[in-house]
């Protein structure tokens, strides 16, 4: 396209459609969160699947979407959506990064093989957000979910590294409230690598960053089997991970 | 799953709450330093190990990662010494099993050979489990050896010598039994026989099809399942599992009776490997109803132990159920709380018996004579070379579209380990509400893998000793020597129009205000069988008050109060007034 008003042209038609199509899919999570609120469950996934559908790099659409799916335990529907989305969307780190969610969130319903294989598949999911668009969010995710993996598949180390990543990342920006969970994941991360001295080095450092947080004022009170026991339940398969992003538009 | 928060929630208020129902308030006088169980495997000449069954077809190398099974015991007085006997099996095609007599002096004499019950093993057919059950009413305690493969019943003469009643009993068939209980559930005063297989009844010493593996790790149905015999009180037997209601074809490894709801019969728990276990209620019809999904849900774990008992002193028998649970796999055991209503609420990590490694037998005893059922647990799968079969595992079932029943896609283990190493674990019952491990101070905390356990008084002093088997290895014998102080009391029953054996029998002994729950088991938990003798732990009580005892015919004999620390032997229908302490006949 060497025609320069040509080229314009394209662009402006491309915005144009881009904001029907945003426009379009905020009008269906309007929609979704209203049936949502009625408990319509049925009309609340067709609307949030259709907004995600519409804005699949839209962060919002696709958490709110996996928050209905636990609310009303549909799992595996929302693992076939976001398969069928991802497929047409391939290039969406956004898209990814909630199928690994949606993987995530139906662990505590699998058995003890299933969450093996739903952890991998969330893992392979998170691996794909990391390499498509290397953010915070992916790489603090990706991190977290290494930490989950049994001692003998020597995962944690490969959590550290991408928490540090996360680390980075946030380090470079302004100061988000949740950044707080990167210290304390990463802390995590150096205790399940029996490295100790830095767990409770990268806790106090959160810590002064993050002086109300009561995660890690806990971590730095706990020693011993009560540390243990503290960081084991956080990464008890058999719990619910928080896998809502609303922090991140909303902080 | 049934189990709600609610429930739990409610069920930890009232333990935090419940007053301690403890006998006379208290149980051997505290020694917290001292050890109750002396190892005397050796001493008492006992001390033959198990071997593995190796396999020799295409799947061998598979195959071996998965059956490091066959390490069974079963107790009873088979020659009526009045002192209790043991019969351990073996699993290799040379083994043989062992009939050890009890001397009456703690130590035994195998004497397999000369009662004709050493032949358990040959190239196809492997002993996995026993049961001692008296099928003929005839006061002798017969054997059942269970077989991967074809399953023997060897009838008591009487003289020491057994004979092979199999096939006129119409109990040969090809099974590939693991676990056998027997108990009345039609109260027709004749036990019926229960049958628990692991693989479906193929021959898996020269399967056809390399697809004999379970199809899932978590709802797998290509299993052996339950078979059920019905005793015809002429020596033989007829299989009517699918007549009765019993219909579940899952990787069996345990059964437990008990009756839930003290309806006078007997329930039925079936613990199966790789997904879910049933419950059966017993119609009171000669039919039982699956009541899983109400009674305690659909679970998707290992289960591998079944035994029932009322820890909580509360007039209800509750069930213990060990799974998997290690760094990879954290099922967590079950301890159904019975609530009363033929639903059941696990509670077991409230009560700290959540969690004892990859579990096999788990049984219940009262090894302090405190007046509480105590739990000791044996565990441990393949204890090997330092490197972990874990990943290879993990590599198979994270391959997608894998077919898991086709052996072939299963990763050999080689000499890698697997939840191995692992340290048993005894728990004090702590007034019913909570349990301590104190395996480690009383010298049970073995690392070898364990498989059974047979708890039983082999020395009529009222202080009950365990027997432990291990795959590939030593049993353990352990005698209690809880110093004295804790009183006790325990009964030996026989039916008269009840199974003579009164399998099913239930004794409510009561003592200062308190009413205990004891009852006569026809051989509850994994790869095990415990005395049919029934004992109380009493604490610091002298004077009871009364007993009564629910025989399965429906017969209910208030017994008067009794002197403490002996054993009785209870006649059903027999004079009340003329009971007098029980001694052996040696």
């Amino acid at each position: 396209m060497k025609n320069p008003h040509a080229r314009l042209l394209a662009i402006c038609i491309t915005l144009t459609l881009f904001r029907l199509s945003a426009a379009a899919s905020d009008s269906e999570y309007q929609a979704g969160v209203k049936a949502l609120a009625a408990n319509n469950y049925v009309s609340a996934l067709q609307h949030l699947e259709l907004a995600v559908s519409g804005d699949p790099d839209n962060p919002r659409y696709a958490s709110e979407y996996r928050q209905a799916i636990i609310r009303c335990k549909e799992f595996d529907r929302s693992l076939q959506f976001f398969q069928k989305e991802v497929s047409q969307h391939p290039k969406s780190a956004n898209l990814h990064l909630n199928f690994g969610f949606a993987y995530v969130d139906k662990i505590p319903v699998g058995g003890s093989i299933t969450q093996v294989i739903l952890a991998n598949n969330a893992l392979n999911e998170f691996t794909q957000a990391v390499e498509l668009e290397p953010s915070w969010i992916a790489y603090y995710t990706r991190g977290v979910s290494y930490l989950f993996w049994p001692k003998i598949f020597n995962r944690a180390q490969l959590g550290v590294s991408d928490l540090l990543k996360a680390l980075e990342i946030q380090n470079k920006g302004p100061r988000r409230s949740y950044y707080a969970k990167t210290y304390i994941a990463l802390g995590d991360g150096y205790w399940k690598t029996d490295q100790m001295e830095k767990a409770r080095a990268i806790w106090q450092d959160g810590l002064k960053q993050f002086p109300d947080n009561e995660q890690l004022k806990s971590r730095l009170a706990l020693q011993g089997e009560q540390l243990k026991a503290a960081i084991e339940d956080q990464f008890d398969p058999g719990k619910r991970v928080n896998t809502d992003l609303r922090d991140l538009w909303s902080n | 799953m049934l189990v709600k928060s609610h429930k739990r929630a409610l069920f930890a208020f009232l333990l935090l709450f419940a007053l301690g129902a403890r006998p006379a308030g208290g149980s051997a006088p505290q020694q917290d330093d001292q050890k109750w169980f002396e190892d005397v495997t050796h001493k008492a000449g006992i001390h033959h190990r198990h071997h593995t069954r190796r396999f020799n077809n295409p799947y061998a190398e598979i195959m071996q990662g998965y059956t490091k099974l066959g390490a069974a015991v079963a107790v009873a007085d088979y020659d009526g010494d009045g002192f209790e006997d043991i019969f351990v099996t073996d699993s290799c095609s040379t083994c043989k099993n062992h009939l050890y007599h009890n001397n009456g002096d703690f130590t035994f004499t195998d004497v397999a050979e000369q009662a004709g019950v050493a032949n358990g093993n040959d190239e196809e057919n492997a002993s996995s489990g026993a049961l001692w059950f008296d099928f003929n009413n005839d006061g002798l305690p017969d054997l059942f050896v269970a077989r991967f493969g074809h399953s023997i019943l060897y009838q008591n003469m009487g003289n020491g010598k057994f004979r092979d009643v199999t096939k006129a009993a119409g109990l040969d068939r090809y099974m590939n039994a693991i676990k056998a209980i027997a108990f009345d559930y039609d109260n027709d005063g004749y036990v019926d026989l229960f049958i628990g297989s692991y693989f479906q009844p193929i021959n898996i010493f020269h399967p056809g099809t390399p697809r004999f593996f379970p199809e899932s790790f978590e709802n797998a149905n290509n299993g052996g399942g339950v078979t059920v015999f019905h005793n015809n009180k002429d020596g033989t037997f007829t299989e009517v599992t699918s007549r009765i209601g019993i219909y579940t074809t899952g990787w069996t490894l345990d059964l437990g009776h008990g009756d839930a709801n003290n309806d006078g019969f007997e329930d039925l728990y079936v613990a199966n490997d790789f997904g879910t276990d049933r419950f059966y209620v017993n119609n009171g019809n000669g039919t039982f109803t699956d009541k899983t999904e109400t009674a305690i849900g659909f679970d998707t774990k290992k289960g591998m132990n079944a035994d029932w008992g009322d820890f909580d002193n509360d007039g209800l028998l509750d069930i213990y159920v060990t799974n998997i649970t290690d760094d990879y796999m954290r099922e967590g055991n079950f301890l159904w709380h019975n609530n009363g209503n033929l639903t059941f609420t696990d509670v077991s990590r409230e009560t700290g018996t959540y969690d004892t490694g990859w579990g096999w037998a788990g049984k219940f005893f009262d090894y302090d004579n405190d007046g509480w059922l105590d739990l000791y647990v044996v565990n441990g799968w393949v204890s090997a070379g330092k490197e972990s079969y874990v990943p290879d595992i993990f590599a198979m079932v994270t391959r997608p579209n894998v077919d898991f029943a086709d052996a072939r896609n299963w990763p050999p283990i080689g000499n890698k380990s697997l939840s191995g190493y692992e340290k048993k674990r005894l728990f004090h019952n702590e007034d019913g509400h909570i349990f301590k491990d104190e395996a480690a101070r009383h010298g049970l905390d073995s690392s070898r893998d364990g498989r059974g356990i047979a708890v039983a008084d082999f020395d009529n002093d009222g202080r009950l000793d365990l027997f432990v088997t291990n795959a590939d290895d030593e049993p353990f014998l352990y005698r209690n020597i809880l110093p004295t102080g804790a009183h006790w009391m325990g009964f030996l029953l026989e039916g008269t129009k009840s199974n003579r054996s009164a399998v099913g029998a239930q004794v409510r002994l009561t003592a200062n205000g308190k009413t205990y729950l004891r009852y006569v088991n026809g051989g509850n938990g994994f790869a095990s069988q415990s005395t049919m003798r029934v004992h109380f732990g009493l604490g610091k009580t002298t004077k009871i008050t009364s007993i009564e005892v629910r025989w399965p015919s429906g017969l209910k004999q208030t017994f008067p109060a009794l002197a403490v620390d002996h054993w009785y032997k209870l006649i059903e229908g027999q004079s009340k007034s003329n009971v007098q302490p029980w001694e052996p006949k040696r």
